[in-house]
């Protein structure tokens, strides 16, 4: 039959790739709850922008240390975070003192009163008295916006994925498609939280590049487990009605690994190219979405291999134990089924093949 | 199998290299002293304000109003529709209900040179009443208003006398305003109407019957550029009160002024890197996968900086990088099912056409499913986040173009996969094996023949 390089059997291994996975997202979310707790960009906490500005050139780390040693003064503000950011206004004149302006960013829900915005802006006053700091507005951001963007992501994708479901049932009818596609959710499921714990680990705020890569790994998992779904299906057609499910996705996996690894090379190629340029240019921002992304794409492959499917041959077992239970439990039943069995030869088949496993086990 | 002719590889081939070349670099000409774009290239793509920049301004209500929150509401709305007419999609809008400011973000156009900051902002500030008015004068009765209006179109029209065709505004009235159009246009019979866009006077035609068609059209010097922006303008509505330009500047890029270059070389070190692999890997249908990727990557680019002049830039965001990514990554996997398959073949001894035939067959339907799947995703991101809004009656009118932006890259790279990587590579592959010097089986993955 087909040429076979690999002999792994997945799913007998399949406890063990599953302790993996549950272990390494147990260690993640004791380390997420404990020790790193997860940031979020102000777009979805909500919080508050001062803009100050400013004119000639005093250094940026300067300018942040005063802010910072302000905000330790004050008890309400001590344990804030604040990021900052500078632009230039174009309607100034390059030395006018509104030339610059800085941002500072308050994530959380607090709101900065007004006696505290005024102790930052008199420690930047009396620190730097010849860049004339000056408030030229503050804005407060609402979460709501944020959360509400959130949501229409989360609906987005459960409708994406509903439809997913929907399509793997209709094409893979065959070898049980319903099954099949929750189980491509399942491993999907797995990646999206591989991903979120990377952006905890790597302390990265959840921001835009979080959907982003979210997207992007849904894509790539959704397209690999499709891809061994199409080998199982194809193999259902040719194999005997001996094989039983596990040998059958055996086979099938270990034919579609060579292709898994390649497509997984390629890809990690494109984005690692990205990740190593923009780590040597600096480019933060870069660095927050690919890194994130290589790790979800591993994730991604590894998933498809060791998770969906192995969960599918497990599924199939069960539900074929239930069956047979049935089967047991009333003759009447059984007869019932039989004459069905003769009508649909095929059903009748896989059925049979489906106890076979069963008894095995 | 029909067989695929030898010098189809060659013509496939060409034809990739010239898209490639002409997507990536352009075609410029010269017009006498003006520099002329016949096809855009990837310096005018417009590239999102998480790339390289753009403006950011807080609007206030004019005159100290004390706008509610419905107000400030219906202003986003308007504004949303506002920058996307003006064809942003990366903008960011953040109201402040408290204070009535709303902060806009939106990246540099990809016409950089002559983009007037200020007048765009202007523009998003005003008030935009479409009005018209009986007489000539701006204090003349108000007929019919912005509200009145169904549709507005830029359309082109041959002019009815001995004057040149011209670009002029088409109006669709709603069942109300074609009533009111109606009686207006009978009161004026013989006298002439305004009409206004907040203190501008458009034209003044005189009204030579009672019009009940329900629509109308605006003429004026219009080019095809201010014909759109108009339409789009009374598309989008006329806030409830005038806005006020609080503060505005530009933000600096967030990656660094460097991103755009780091990106570049990365893309040349990614395409290297991916060329060697295939090759060490699938020998000739390698090879044929690469080109078949540099296509692909060509209709992408088209697609996202218009290709032809008439087709205005997309916004290019990291989240669209993404979805480039992912195609590219679908593209090249496309290849390498198929590569598989036929050294899969192969190894079973059968002829090289055989082979070929069984392995494009084979892995198809792995392909179809895959790509069909990740078209879902990428439909359900722009019906969602793009311009249809489908869920705004959940979450309200608001378009978050970022994930726009990864929906629509994604969805050109899947359907360009389609094109080039999988009918254009089959062809190129059907056509190559054709040559004598490359019947040799193991430039197909499988043992000396």
């Amino acid at each position: 039959m087909m040429r076979q390089k690999f002999h792994i059997d997945f799913v007998k291994k399949s406890k063990i790739f599953f302790c993996i996975s549950l272990g390494i997202m147990l260690v993640c979310l004791i380390l997420n709850l404990v020790l790193l707790p997860t940031i979020v960009d102000i777009q979805f906490t909500g919080g508050t922008i001062i803009k100050y500005n400013f004119g000639g050139e005093p250094a940026h780390t300067a300018v942040e240390k005063t802010v910072k040693d302000t905000l330790k003064g004050i008890d309400a503000l001590k344990n804030e975070k604040v990021d900052f950011s500078y632009s230039e206004n174009l309607a100034a004149s390059s030395n006018d003192d509104t030339k610059h302006i800085i941002s500072l960013q308050f994530t959380g829900n607090k709101a900065v009163s007004i006696e505290h915005k005024q102790a930052i802006t008199d420690a930047l006053q009396k620190e730097y008295p010849d860049n004339s700091f000056a408030e030229e507005s503050s804005t407060a951001v609402d979460a709501s916006k944020g959360a509400n963007f959130f949501l229409k992501c989360i609906i987005a994708v459960i409708i994406a994925a509903v439809l997913m479901i929907f399509y793997v049932a209709i094409r893979f009818r065959k070898i049980g498609g319903l099954s099949a596609g929750v189980m491509a959710v399942v491993a999907l499921i797995h990646d999206l939280i591989i991903v979120y714990f990377t952006f905890v680990i790597f302390r990265m705020p959840l921001n835009d590049n979080f959907i982003a890569v979210v997207l992007m790994i849904l894509g790539y998992s959704l397209n690999d487990t499709i891809v061994i779904y199409d080998r199982v299906r194809e193999n259902r057609r040719k194999s005997g009605p001996k094989t039983t499910t596990a040998e059958l996705v055996n086979s099938s996996l270990n034919q579609c690994f060579t292709r898994t690894i390649c497509t997984s090379i390629t890809t990690i190629i494109a984005i690692g190219s990205v990740l190593v340029v923009s780590l040597i240019y600096g480019i933060s921002s870069i660095i927050s979405f690919a890194l994130p992304m290589m790790i979800g794409l591993i994730s991604g492959s590894y998933s498809s291999l060791c998770i969906a499917a192995p969960l599918w041959v497990l599924w199939k077992n069960h539900q074929a134990k239930v069956k047979a239970e049935k089967k047991k439990n009333g003759t009447s039943k059984k007869s019932k089924k039989e004459k069905k069995n003769t009508n649909d030869t095929k059903k009748a088949v896989s059925a049979e093949k489906e106890e076979d496993t069963s008894s095995e086990d | 199998m029909k067989k695929i002719g030898k010098p189809v590889f060659f013509i496939v081939f060409v034809l990739i290299l010239a898209l490639a070349y002409t997507s990536i670099f352009g075609v410029y000409g010269e017009n006498g002293d003006f520099d002329v774009t016949y096809i855009k290239g990837i310096n005018d793509i417009r590239w999102g304000i998480d790339i390289n920049g753009g403006v950011e301004a807080v609007f206030a209500p004019a005159d100290g109003i004390d706008a509610d929150e419905t107000q400030m509401e219906d202003v986003k709305g308007i504004l949303d529709s506002r920058l996307v007419g003006q064809n942003i999609t990366d903008y960011e809008v953040y109201p402040d209900y408290e204070h009535d400011r709303i902060t806009i973000r939106f990246p540099w156009k990809s016409d950089e040179k002559d983009y007037d900051p200020d007048a765009a902002i202007a523009e998003l500030a005003s008030t935009s009443e479409l009005s018209f008015k009986g007489g000539t004068e701006s204090s003349g009765e108000v007929l019919l208003t912005g509200k009145d209006v169904k549709r507005a179109y830029a359309t082109y029209q041959q002019g009815n006398t001995s004057s040149a065709a011209q670009y002029v505004v088409g109006l669709e009235f709603n069942d109300e305003g074609k009533e009111k159009f109606k009686t207006a246009t009978s009161n004026y019979v013989g006298q002439q109407i305004s009409i206004w866009m907040d203190d501008e006077l458009l034209s003044a035609p005189t009204v030579n019957e009672a019009i009940d068609s329900g629509s109308a059209v605006i003429t004026g010097n219009f080019t095809s550029k201010s014909a759109t922006a108009l339409a789009n303008k009374i598309n989008a509505g006329a806030l409830p009160f005038k806005l006020v330009v609080e503060s505005y500047g530009t933000i600096s890029p967030s990656l660094g002024s460097n991103a755009l270059q780091a990106m570049g070389i990365s893309a040349i070190v990614a395409l290297a890197l991916i060329c060697a692999f295939m090759l060490i890997m699938y020998r000739l249908p390698g090879f044929i996968a690469f080109i078949a990727l540099i296509g692909q990557l060509s209709i992408s680019i088209m697609a996202v900086s218009g290709y032809f002049t008439i087709f205005p830039s997309f916004t290019m965001t990291i989240p669209g990088i993404a979805g480039l990514i992912l195609s590219i990554g679908m593209g090249v996997d496309a290849n390498i099912i198929t590569a598989e398959r036929i050294k899969d073949e192969l190894w079973t001894g059968k002829t090289l056409d055989g082979c070929i035939r069984n392995g494009t067959k084979g892995s198809f339907s792995a392909i179809f499913d895959g790509n069909i799947t990740v078209i879902i995703v990428a439909v359900i991101l722009i019906l969602v986040f793009g311009p249809a809004n489908i869920l705004s009656s959940l979450f309200g009118v608001s378009t978050t173009g970022l994930i726009y932006a990864f929906g629509y890259t994604l969805l050109v790279g899947v359907i360009s996969n389609f094109i080039m990587g999988v009918a254009a590579s089959r062809l190129m592959l059907r056509s190559a094996s054709g040559y004598k010097f490359l019947r040799n089986k193991k430039l197909y993955g499988g043992a000396k023949s």
